[in-house]
């Protein structure tokens, strides 16, 4: 191997690194209808945790993305067995705007979630439309971070609605899901243009250059690592940070350093 | 580092007609990313094979990986009527002769029907010698494409040797594991295999012969199927089995 990272070659031999805590911004939680989990359980994602190095995972329950309230409460209950390991993002159903509506006022009580989520592909509704508008005035009243599903070409959260959202609420940290995945150019266009939009690497680190190009041409500063776990192998995504060619300091930026500093004392 | 030694089943090199993000057009290209990686070894295809016509890319492959012996080149098919690659017995002399031991399939691009009645001929040939069939997740025939494509190949010659790369990163255990269940000579590259636990889970139901390291360069980081296969949840054997050995083994069995 050529690769000249330390980081690298420790990854490689140890399959985590003990001063590179990595921190998971994109997960989820509990079964889902398209895929078969072998580690469905929270006590088997740990596991798949530690064998990574992944401190910390950021995610939402499956089940809140169709049922909001129920869904919600189960994943506030992992984070309460696992509170070291694990943060939420409050997951809202615009199509069901009054529910929404009664998710953000008991956002407090459910404890350990550190932002919203957005999916606006699956329920097929525009990140720009009104029904979101609760929801973006209380991320804007309290600096909340938004993890929205992106997708390049998608009619309700490309890269471009994205850039709208982003204009909209100067303020808001919009994490962009899988990094609008294939309008690259488009993501990191919106990225240099709106000091608030992230781009979280999700599916998109798979695509050989994508990472060496956002950090070239958007800087390692606003990159965030995520795998959707329980979906895919931290190591998966790991591996691809690492043979891009980027710098060590590059890569500590982007699987935990740029988490740390956004999220802040929200995270244990 | 790694102890693991890495073939790779599943990476391409050439002017492709669509240009992907980080493009390889020659196969220094490829064989530098190699080395940045740490992959030893590749059975290698030439885009012209895929996008110009296996007459054209089936040659250069040989010429231009000859004086790389870290490379293999395989070959593409194409039916047998149209003796554009001449017979199956003159085509699988050709083989020999040029020291290609794989075979891919592109029925939707090359434009025919990928059934007994196109293929039959040549497919008991590969049967015969043992000839692994590659075969990308996204082509198409008859109507199916995929696994359902996969599953009627194998369904007419169960015998064959049938790899299937790129498998879809969004959960297509469903439609796998039935297949590699009812056919032995099913394999899968590990390119896109993300599943978290994925590859120790089908070792313990299938054991670990029936997966090949994959990179699918020039579009796919090779980093990803590199660490997931270093740090699996299972023992060394079976990696080292799946990032090169069942590779080696296929191609050591095919008997030209």
């Amino acid at each position: 191997m050529r690769n000249p990272s330390p980081l690298t070659e420790q990854y490689f031999a140890e399959g985590k690194v003990a001063d590179c805590p990595v921190i998971d911004c994109h997960g989820h939680y509990g079964p889902y209808q398209g895929i078969y989990f072998p580690n469905l359980a929270p006590e088997a994602m740990v596991e798949t945790m530690d064998r990574a190095g992944v401190r910390l995972v950021i995610s939402s329950g499956h089940a809140a993305l169709v049922d909001q309230a129920r869904g919600n409460a189960e994943f506030a209950e992992v984070i309460a067995r696992f509170p070291t390991r694990f943060r939420g993002y409050l997951a809202l159903n615009p199509n069901y705007p009054e529910e929404l509506k009664r998710e953000l006022a008991r956002f407090d009580d459910l404890g350990g979630f550190v932002g919203l989520k957005f999916l606006s592909d699956y329920h097929r509704y525009p990140i720009t439309g009104e029904n979101y508008r609760p929801a973006m005035e209380f991320a804007q009243a309290r600096g909340l971070p938004i993890l929205m599903h992106t997708w390049g070409g998608s009619g309700y959260d490309s890269p471009q609605l994205v850039a709208e959202l982003a204009a909209r609420y100067p303020t808001v940290p919009l994490l962009m899901g899988h990094s609008g995945h294939g309008d690259w150019a488009a993501t990191i266009r919106t990225a240099q243009e709106h000091g608030n939009v992230w781009l979280e690497l999700c599916a998109a680190y798979a695509v050989r250059g994508v990472v060496d190009r956002f950090v070239r041409e958007v800087g390692s500063e606003r990159i965030l690592f995520g795998t959707d776990l329980p979906w895919f192998d931290p190591h998966y995504g790991i591996g691809c940070v690492l043979m891009a060619r980027i710098s060590d300091d590059d890569r500590r930026s982007i699987l935990h350093r740029n988490a740390e500093r956004l999220f802040g004392d929200a995270l244990p | 580092m790694s102890t693991l030694e890495f073939f790779d089943c599943n990476a391409l090199y050439g002017i492709p007609s669509v240009p992907c993000l980080e493009q390889a057009k020659r196969v220094g290209d490829l064989l530098e990313e190699m080395e940045w990686a740490g992959v030893s070894r590749a059975l290698v295809r030439h885009t012209a094979m895929i996008d110009e016509s296996p007459v054209v890319g089936n040659r250069l492959i040989v010429e231009e990986t000859a004086p790389h012996p870290s490379l293999c080149p395989s070959w593409a098919i194409l039916p047998p009527q149209t003796g554009e690659l001449g017979t199956p017995d003159e085509f699988l002399a050709s083989m020999a002769q040029a020291g290609v031991r794989a075979l891919w399939t592109y029925p939707s691009r090359h434009r025919y029907t990928l059934d007994g009645v196109t293929l039959g001929p040549l497919f008991e040939h590969l049967v015969a010698r043992r000839v692994p069939l590659f075969i990308e997740r996204g082509e198409t025939s008859r109507g199916l494409s995929g696994w359902e494509l996969a599953g009627a190949v194998l369904q007419e010659f169960p015998e064959l040797i049938l790899v299937v790369v790129g498998h879809g990163s969004w959960g297509e255990d469903r439609y796998l594991r039935p297949l590699l269940e009812a056919y032995e000579g099913l394999h899968i590259d590990t390119s896109r295999y993300e599943l978290d636990g994925g590859i120790a889970d089908l070792c313990r139901r299938f054991g670990p012969e029936r997966l090949l390291f994959g990179s699918a360069f020039p579009y796919t980081s090779p980093g990803g199927a590199m660490l997931t296969l270093a740090h699996a949840d299972i023992a060394d054997e079976e990696k080292q089995k799946i990032a090169a050995g069942n590779l080696d083994r296929l191609l050591s069995e095919v008997r030209l």
